[in-house]
C-alpha cells in the first residue's frame, strides 16, 4: 500500500519494505531537457552533488536519465537521511572547485560506458533534440561553466520539480531536503527525424532492432511481452538464429511509451534474423496475436507488479508517475488495468505499433522490400552560398552561405541551416563541425581549404552563440594536412583517435573489408558500421558513405565525404 | 495434345500436355472465376498447386483482378502466392534477361519496386498462414531477385521444410539460388541436390534436382577439358545413378510433379554418358513428352536433338 505524504514542501510516496529502508529523490530533469552544446550538464550536477559522499561506505548512487534525475540509497535511516540532506545541501551550493576534476571523470566515464544495442535509435527517430540526445556524446563538458550549473539548478533541481520516494516504515526522523523554490518542469515534445514511418536504418551488423512510440497503458506493456514471445519461438527456438531476444517497454512522461525489441545476429546470419523478425512483425501488423501468450504474459507482469510492491520496487515508478502529472496507481488498480487486456486491445495496439515503427536492419542490409521506408541520410537541398572546392580532391566541395553549409560531393549534399543547427563544435585548432536538428552533420577541417581559417569568424558568427561548445585541444598529429590526389594517407590508422583520422574533408574515414552494390542498382552504397569519433572514439557510423574510393596500402580504404547522423 | 496424338513419335513440348490442369487454371483466370482457380487448386497436391500458381504466374493483367480477389479475402493464399509470382514476373518483364551490366536504372528500379510488391504480399500471406507452400516458394524466387542473401534463403526454405517435407518446387528454387552465379557454390548445390532426392520418398521424381545441378555446371563449363572431367567424374557418376535409381529407375515412379523434366533430363544424362537402355528406358517413360532444357535452349534445335538421341536409344543410328 503506497502512503502519499510531503516533506519540505516536496511530495513523497511511501510504502513498507521487506528489506532495509531504501529512499530516493527523484528530479523531472533529463538529456531529454538538454541542449546538444550543453549536452551532459545533468549528469555533471549529479556529479558534484555526489561528490561530498565519496569516501563514504555507503550504499547509494546517483543516475541521470533521459527524463529523471535521481539520488537513492540504501540502509540505515540516519544515513538516509544524511545523504539525501547532504545532496540537497550540494545542489544548493555545488562544489565548483571540483568541476574541471569531475569533467575529466565523466569523459572516463563516458569512454568506457559500453553502447546499448539500441541507443542509436533515438538518434534516428528524433535526430539531435530532446529525445535524440540520449545517443550524443557529453559534448557541452568543456564549455559548460559554473554560471550555466547554477542557472541549470536553479531551473531543475527545485522543490516543486522533486518527488521523494521511501521503501521503509515511514518518513525517517530529521529530513529536511533544503531545496530552493521553482517550478514544475514539463517535458519536452519530443521531435521526428523520420518523415515517413515505418521506417528503417542500417545499424550495427550484430543486432536487429526495431522501436515505436505508443500511448502508456497496460496493452502496450503487455503486447510488449507478447512480441518478446513471438520473436523469441521464432528467432531462437525455430529457427536457432538469435540467441538473445529481448523487448522492453518504457514508459514517458508525456503519456506515450517507447517499446523496444532487439535480436543478436551472427555474422552470416543477418539476412535470415532480419527476415524473421520482418516476418513476426508482420504477424502482429495484422493483428495474429497468440490468446495463450496474452494471457501469460499478463500473469507474469502481474506477479512482477506483486512482488515489485512487496519489495517497494513500485515506488520509483510512482514518483516519476507523480512528476509527470499522473496520479499514483495502486497495485490494484495497476493489477485491474492489466488482467483487463484482451487479445483485441494487443492487435490494436499492435497496428499502431508497426505504423510508427522504426526497424534498424544488421550491417549493410535493408529493408525497403519489407515496405519500410529508409530514414533520411542525406539532405535534399544545398545551401546557398560560396562553393570552396577540397584542396585534396576538387570534386568534394563545401559551400558556405548566410543560411547554412554544405559538404557536397558525387551528387550526394550533407546540408546544415543555421536556423536549425543543434550545435556547432568548435576546436581550437579552427576544426568546426555543425550538426543540425535532423542529426546530420557537416564537418569543416580548414587546413584542407585554401583560406580555410579565413573562413572561421563568419561560419561562427552564423550560428546563436548559445549552441556553441568547446571541443578540447587535439593532438596535433591529428590536425590533418592536405596531400595532393592520389597520395592521401588518411591518417593513422594505429593510432587512438583524438579529433579526426586525418579524414580528407569531414574526418570520416572508413577502411571497410569490401563493397556492397545494393541490389544491383549501381549505386555505390557503403555501410560501415564502425568509424573513429572525432573526439572520443565510439562514435558509430550511421552515415552514408559514397563517391570515390582510394586505393589504400592492402586494404581498401573509402572516403566517407558525408558522416550523416553520427554521433 | 491433338498434335502429339496425331504423330505419337513427335516431341512434345507443351506442358499442357502431361499436366492438362494448366489450361483448365488460365482458362477460369481469363474469364475472373476465382471459385473455379480455387475448386481446381484446392484439389491438387502441394506440389502441382505451387506449380500451377507459378505457371498462370506469367499470365498477362493479373494483378488489379488478384488484389480485389484479396480485399475481399486478405487470407487467401492461393490469390497471394499467384499476385507474388505475377509481380516477380512483371519485375523480370521490366529487368529484362539482360546482363547485370546492360539493365539501366530505371529497369532496376522498376524490377526492385515489383519484387517489393511481391514480397510484401507474400509476407502478409505466410503471417496468416505459415505452412503455405506456394507461398514459400515464391518468397524463395522473391528473395533471389532482391538479393536478401542465402541466410534468409535457407530460413525461408527451412520454413517451407517444416511445413511441407520434400516440396519440389520449393527445393528447385532454393537449388537455382545455389548455383555460384547466386549464393552458393557447386558443391552445396550437388550435396543438397543428392540429399534432397535421395531424402524424397522411392519413385518420387526428386532425382531431377541433382539431374539438373549437373546439367547447370555442364552447360556453363568454360570448355572441353572441364565437360570432359565432369563427365567422368567417378563420384558424380556414382550420385547420379544412386539418385536416379531412387527416383527415375525406381520400379515405383510416379507421374507426380515434375516427372516430365526427371525422365527427360536424366534422358539427356544417360544419353550423354551412352547408357543405352537406360535412355531407352527414358524415353519409354516419356513418350512424346519432352522438355527442351537441358538437351537445348531453342526448342526446334532440342527437338532435332531429342529425336536423334531417340532413334539412337532404341536402336537406330546416332
Amino acid at each position: 500500500m503506497i502512503t502519499e505524504l510531503e516533506v519540505g514542501g516536496i511530495p513523497v510516496v511511501l510504502a513498507p519494505t521487506t528489506g532495509p529502508m531504501h529512499a530516493g529523490l527523484v528530479f523531472r530533469v533529463g538529456f531529454a531537457d538538454e541542449t546538444l552544446a550543453r549536452r551532459g550538464i545533468t549528469h555533471l550536477v549529479e556529479h558534484l552533488a555526489l561528490h561530498s559522499f565519496g569516501v563514504a561506505d555507503y550504499h547509494y548512487n546517483g543516475a541521470t536519465g533521459v527524463e529523471f534525475t535521481f539520488f537513492h540509497m540504501q540502509g540505515a535511516e540516519a544515513d538516509i537521511v544524511a545523504f539525501l540532506n547532504g545532496v540537497c545541501a550540494a545542489l544548493s551550493d555545488l562544489p565548483m572547485q571540483r568541476l574541471v576534476t569531475e569533467k575529466e571523470i565523466l569523459r572516463t566515464e563516458e569512454n568506457g560506458r559500453g553502447e546499448g544495442p539500441t541507443e542509436a535509435m533515438a538518434l534516428w527517430r528524433h535526430g539531435a533534440r530532446d529525445y535524440g540526445l540520449a545517443t550524443y556524446p557529453e559534448w557541452g563538458l568543456t564549455g559548460i561553466t559554473p554560471d550555466d550549473l547554477r542557472a541549470w539548478v536553479a531551473q531543475y533541481f527545485t522543490k516543486e520539480n522533486a518527488v521523494l520516494w521511501i521503501a521503509g516504515p515511514g518518513v525517517p526522523e530529521g529530513l529536511e531536503l533544503n531545496l530552493p523554490s521553482g517550478r514544475r518542469q514539463p517535458v519536452p515534445a519530443p521531435s521526428s527525424a523520420l518523415p515517413v514511418r515505418p521506417a528503417h536504418f542500417s545499424g550495427p551488423s550484430n543486432v536487429v532492432g526495431w522501436d515505436t512510440v505508443v500511448r502508456r497503458e497496460a496493452r502496450s506493456a503487455v503486447f510488449s511481452g507478447v512480441l518478446e514471445r513471438a520473436l523469441f519461438r521464432s528467432l531462437r527456438q525455430e529457427s536457432g538464429l538469435s540467441y538473445t531476444v529481448q523487448t522492453n517497454y518504457e514508459p514517458r512522461a508525456d503519456g506515450s511509451a517507447v517499446v523496444t525489441a532487439v535480436a543478436d545476429v551472427l555474422p552470416e546470419k543477418q539476412s535470415a534474423v532480419l527476415g524473421g523478425f520482418v516476418d513476426v512483425l508482420a504477424g502482429f501488423r495484422l493483428g495474429l496475436i497468440d490468446e495463450a501468450d496474452v494471457k501469460t504474459v499478463i500473469t507474469q507482469r502481474a506477479e512482477e507488479a506483486t512482488r515489485a510492491e512487496e519489495s517497494g520496487a513500485r515506488l520509483p515508478g510512482q514518483a516519476f508517475n507523480l512528476l509527470s502529472g499522473r496520479p499514483v496507481q495502486t497495485l490494484e488498480d495497476s493489477l485491474a488495468e492489466l488482467r483487463a487486456v484482451t487479445v483485441a486491445d494487443v492487435a490494436a495496439v499492435a497496428v499502431t505499433a508497426h505504423a510508427d515503427g522504426l526497424l534498424m536492419t544488421p550491417g549493410r542490409t535493408r529493408a525497403d522490400w519489407a515496405g519500410y521506408a529508409e530514414a533520411p541520410r542525406e539532405s535534399e537541398s544545398v545551401a546557398q552560398g560560396t562553393a570552396y572546392p577540397s584542396l585534396e580532391d576538387p570534386s568534394v566541395v563545401v559551400v558556405a552561405g548566410e543560411r547554412g553549409i554544405s559538404l557536397v560531393g558525387d551528387g550526394s549534399a550533407a546540408t546544415v541551416h543555421f536556423d536549425e543547427c543543434s550545435v556547432l563544435l568548435i576546436w581550437p585548432d579552427g576544426a568546426r563541425r555543425f550538426v543540425g536538428h535532423d542529426g546530420i552533420q557537416v564537418h569543416f577541417e580548414p587546413t584542407l581549404f585554401t583560406n580555410g581559417h579565413a573562413l572561421l569568424p563568419a561560419l561562427d558568427s552564423r550560428v546563436r552563440p548559445e549552441l556553441h561548445a568547446a571541443m578540447p585541444a587535439r593532438d596535433p598529429s591529428r590536425i590533418p594536412a592536405p596531400q595532393p590526389p592520389g597520395q592521401r594517407g588518411y591518417g593513422h590508422p594505429q593510432a587512438p583517435s583524438q579529433g579526426g583520422k586525418a579524414g580528407p574533408i569531414v574526418g570520416l574515414v572508413f577502411a571497410v573489408p569490401g563493397l556492397l552494390l545494393f541490389g544491383g542498382l549501381g549505386l555505390l552504397m557503403l555501410l560501415a558500421s564502425t568509424l573513429d569519433d572525432v573526439d572520443r572514439g565510439f562514435e558509430v557510423v550511421l552515415g552514408l558513405i559514397f563517391l570515390a574510393f582510394a586505393a589504400g596500402a592492402g586494404y581498401g580504404v573509402f572516403k566517407a565525404v558525408r558522416s550523416l547522423r553520427g554521433r | 495434345m491433338l498434335r502429339a496424338m496425331s504423330h505419337p513419335s513427335d516431341v512434345v513440348f507443351d506442358p499442357a500436355a502431361a499436366y492438362p490442369d494448366i489450361p483448365v487454371l488460365t482458362a477460369a483466370l481469363a474469364r475472373r472465376d476465382w471459385s473455379a482457380c480455387r475448386a481446381l487448386l484446392d484439389s491438387v497436391s502441394p506440389a502441382d498447386r505451387t506449380s500451377l500458381i507459378r505457371t498462370a504466374g506469367d499470365e498477362k493483367d493479373l494483378e488489379g483482378f488478384l488484389r480485389e480477389v484479396l480485399r475481399k479475402d486478405p487470407r487467401d493464399g492461393a490469390a497471394s502466392a499467384l499476385l507474388g509470382f505475377h509481380l516477380i514476373y512483371l519485375g523480370w518483364e521490366i529487368r529484362t534477361a539482360a546482363w547485370a551490366k546492360d539493365v539501366t536504372p530505371e529497369q532496376w528500379a522498376g524490377f526492385r519496386d515489383h519484387l517489393c510488391q511481391a514480397e510484401q504480399a507474400l509476407i502478409d500471406a505466410s503471417a496468416y498462414d505459415r505452412s503455405d507452400a506456394a507461398v514459400w516458394t515464391a518468397r524463395l524466387l522473391a528473395a533471389r531477385g532482391l538479393s536478401l542473401g542465402s541466410a534468409e534463403s535457407r530460413r525461408r526454405y527451412d520454413r517451407l521444410s517444416a511445413a511441407v517435407p520434400h516440396h519440389l518446387p520449393g527445393q528447385m528454387e532454393l537449388a537455382w539460388g545455389l548455383e555460384p552465379k547466386w549464393f552458393g557454390s557447386w558443391e552445396e548445390l550437388h550435396e543438397f541436390a543428392r540429399d534432397s532426392a535421395l531424402a524424397a520418398p522411392p519413385g518420387s521424381p526428386h532425382g531431377l534436382l541433382l539431374a539438373e545441378a549437373f546439367f547447370a555446371r555442364y552447360t556453363t563449363a568454360d570448355n572441353d577439358a572441364e565437360r570432359g572431367s565432369l563427365l567422368h567424374d567417378q563420384r558424380m557418376r556414382n550420385d547420379l545413378y544412386r539418385v536416379a535409381e531412387h527416383s527415375v529407375l525406381h520400379p515405383e515412379f510416379r507421374r507426380d510433379y515434375g516427372w516430365v523434366r526427371a525422365a527427360n533430363t536424366f534422358a539427356a544424362y544417360f544419353a550423354l554418358v551412352q547408357d543405352q537402355p537406360n535412355t531407352a528406358r527414358m524415353f519409354g517413360v516419356l513418350g512424346n513428352l519432352a522438355v527442351a532444357d537441358p538437351w537445348s535452349h531453342q526448342e526446334a534445335d532440342a527437338a532435332v536433338r531429342i529425336r536423334q538421341a531417340r532413334t539412337w536409344a532404341f536402336g537406330g543410328a546416332r
